[in-house]
Formats: structure tokens, sequence, C-alpha cells
């Protein structure tokens, strides 16, 4: 049998292109630009071949910034992860606790970056901040605009506040698409709780949790909002992530060819990553 | 008038360069170079030979190669373009030779992939 051959549905795809073109293509090109000149303004650009690729490659800013935003990304991949998987297993499976267990959850993830960070500046600050306060008042020594531990304790609990319950809604999205069947087969063979969740509930959670590390990795990757509005990257330069340390170079000190050298070095590493992790997902796919 | 008569002189200055046969004024704001024109040209080029070869040469479907994955051509062109990135950024990093080294290398690597990946 022959199929006729029609191409007129490509046309179908060109509002899509001229939308990416324009939000996106353009804009990475003029990136692509920036990062080989040199600008004072005004429209005027010179040619400076690899320079800031070499300069930033070598900085040893890029590496502390680079090193802070991995550092950070795994921190909170190896608390939200587990404890969204913890959660959505004690979760009820039936009844009321259901939809008020799930609306819970998703009331930090409707909240907006900018009132995340300034919520957690309030309730953190140890003179009149509920937390500080408290913390001081039970004798720990907790000030976060002025000691680094206590800057990434703060920012860390704040991630942690704000995004396990998205890791807690995919999970228990997988959870409940387990057929009882497998359960009862267990209870008939007498398997620890342990066993069920090794061997059943685990391997089944597979794939939303790909999708849910993934997701994770992206946006703690590419954090800015919140810890600028937190801590401003402070202090000094303790939680300046790669976003933060970008922006601050590429407006703060209109650094633009540094800064354009340094996204398209953030810009390689992040389709890197969503390589992988596409590959490990289609994985996924086939085994099913 | 008096205005029109004022604002005259400063014209001259404004028109200080001619437009060519082909103005790009309207993506000057972009700071083309001729350099990253001819890198994204490249892309285009690749990315059309690529459509050719397949109209050609029918073959593109999946394979399993050396990395266990089930690659396409395009997958296997945009596996050698990032690890070309991957390679000029680490030459540019580690190494102070000449950038060319690492185009060849990239080169090199890249037909192992489109084999053997």
């Amino acid at each position: 049998m022959n199929k006729t051959i029609n191409q007129k549905a490509w046309f179908f795809v060109i509002p899509v292109f001229i939308l990416v073109a324009f939000n996106a293509v353009v804009p990475l090109m003029t990136v692509v630009n920036y990062a080989f000149q040199e600008t004072f303004g005004n429209n005027v650009f010179m040619w400076e071949g690899t320079r800031w690729f070499k300069q930033i490659l070598r900085s040893e800013r890029f590496h502390a910034a680079l090193g802070r935003q991995f550092l950070f990304t795994g921190i909170i991949l190896l608390i939200q992860i587990p404890l969204g998987i913890a959660i959505a297993l004690s979760m009820p499976k039936k009844g009321i606790g259901v939809p008020i267990c799930l609306v819970l959850m998703s009331m930090p993830l409707l909240i907006p970056w900018n009132v995340v960070g300034a919520m957690w500046n309030i309730f953190a600050l140890p003179e009149i901040g509920f937390l500080g306060h408290t913390l001081n008042d039970l004798g720990f020594d907790y000030n976060f605009t002025q000691q680094i531990g206590d800057a990434w304790f703060t920012t860390i609990l704040m991630d942690v506040w704000h995004w396990t319950s998205l890791v807690v809604l995919l999970s228990y999205a997988g959870l409940q698409s387990i057929q009882p069947a497998y359960y009862q087969a267990a209870e008939i063979d007498g398997a620890s709780k342990w066993a069920i969740f090794r061997h059943i509930e685990l391997p089944k959670m597979k794939k939303v949790l790909t999708i849910a590390i993934l997701l994770r990795f992206m946006d703690s990757f590419m954090i800015y909002t919140e810890p600028f509005v937190l801590t401003g990257g402070g202090p000094g330069n303790a939680t300046a992530f790669l976003s933060i340390d970008l922006v601050k170079m590429a407006l703060g000190q209109f650094d633009l060819g540094p800064a354009a050298a340094m996204s398209l070095i953030y810009f390689f590493i992040v389709l890197l990553v969503c390589w992988i992790f596409y590959n490990l997902m289609m994985r996924n796919e086939e085994q099913k | 008038m008096i205005f029109t008569s004022v604002y005259a002189g400063w014209e001259s200055v404004e028109k200080a360069h001619e437009k060519s046969f082909f103005d790009f004024e309207f993506i000057t704001w972009m700071a083309w170079t001729w350099q990253t024109a001819a890198f994204f040209i490249i892309i285009a080029i690749c990315l059309t030979a690529m459509v050719l070869w397949e109209k050609k040469i029918p073959g593109g479907t999946p394979r399993r190669g050396i990395l266990g994955l089930d690659t396409t051509r395009g997958d296997r062109l945009f596996i050698s373009l990032l690890s070309a990135a991957y390679i000029h950024l680490a030459w540019l990093g580690l190494v102070d030779l000449t950038l060319w080294i690492a185009t060849i290398i990239s080169v090199l690597f890249s037909i192992i992939v489109f084999r053997y990946v």
C-alpha cells in the first residue's frame, strides 16, 4: 500500500518555529556573539576570540561558583528524594485524608519564588523572625546574614520546604498506580515491609523518580530568585550560586563577554545532564 | 523653520556611513561577526546534509552501539556536536596550544561516534 506524500502539515509548525526563534534561538545566537567580543555599550564590539572562555574556565571565581552549585544541588537531592518517598509512603491510600494531604502538599508549590524568598527572609531574621528568634532563644548562635553555615542551612531548608512536595506528589502518583495484586502476592509470601518497598514499590516508582530527579536537578541548578531574595548571595559570596554569579557579572559589572562565555558553559552542562536523563528515561521505557 | 535649520547641521554627522546594498541595520544589536556567523552556517549545513543523506541513503533507524544506546543518525550528530563543545572547552581550560588541534580531535571523535555509537 502506498502512503500519499503530503508535506502540508509542516506549515502548522511555523508558529511554534517563529516563537522559538524569537525567544530562544535569536537570544542564544546573540549570547554566542557576545562571548567572543568585548563591549563598552553603545553597540560597539571588539573581537576578542576565545579569551573569555579561557579566562572563565581558569578563574577561581567560576570554579567556586560551580562547586557551590553542585554542592547545593547534591545536598537538596539527597534530602528531597528520600524525604519525598518517605512522605509519599506514609500518606493515606484512600479516604478523606487523601485530598487533605494532597492540598496541603501542593500549597508550597503554588507560592511564587520571590515570595518564598521574602517569607523565609523574615521568618529567619535573628531579631524578629520566628525561626531565627527561636533558635537564638534555644541557645544557638544563629544569624544567616553573617554566618556562612547558617546561610546554607536556611537556603537548603527553604528549598526543601518549597520543593519536597513535588517529589511527594510524583512518588504518590507512582505508588497509586501499583496494582493491589502485587501487594496480595507479597502478603501471601510473607514479605517484610522493606522487601515490599525494595522489590515492588521502588521498581514501580523508577520512572516517576527519574522525572522527579531530573526536575529537581534542573530547578535547583538554575535556582536564582529564592537565594537572591533570601541572602543576596551572601554573606560574601557564600551562597552565590552559578546563576547569581552570572547575573552579578553580566549586569553588576557589565562584563557581557565573560558573562556570555560563562552562560554558554552553563548551557553545555545543562544540555549534557538533560541528555543523560533523557537516555535513562528512554531505557526505563524500553524495559516496560 | 529655525529648528530645522539648527538641526540641519547635525544630519550630515548622523549619516556618516553610507548604506550598502545589504543593510544589516536591523540586527546590529546581535553583534554578529563573520566567525560566529560561519559557525552557525556550518551547523545549518550539517543539518541540511543530514536531511540529504537520509533522502539519498535511508538508514537513520535506531541502532545499538557500544554505549548500549539506541541511536539514530540525528542522535549521533547531537553527540558529536556536544562532545565537540566539551573537547574545545577542555582544550581552552587545560592546554595553551592552538585550538585547531581540538577541532581536529573533535572531527576524529565524531567519525568514531558515527561509526560505533
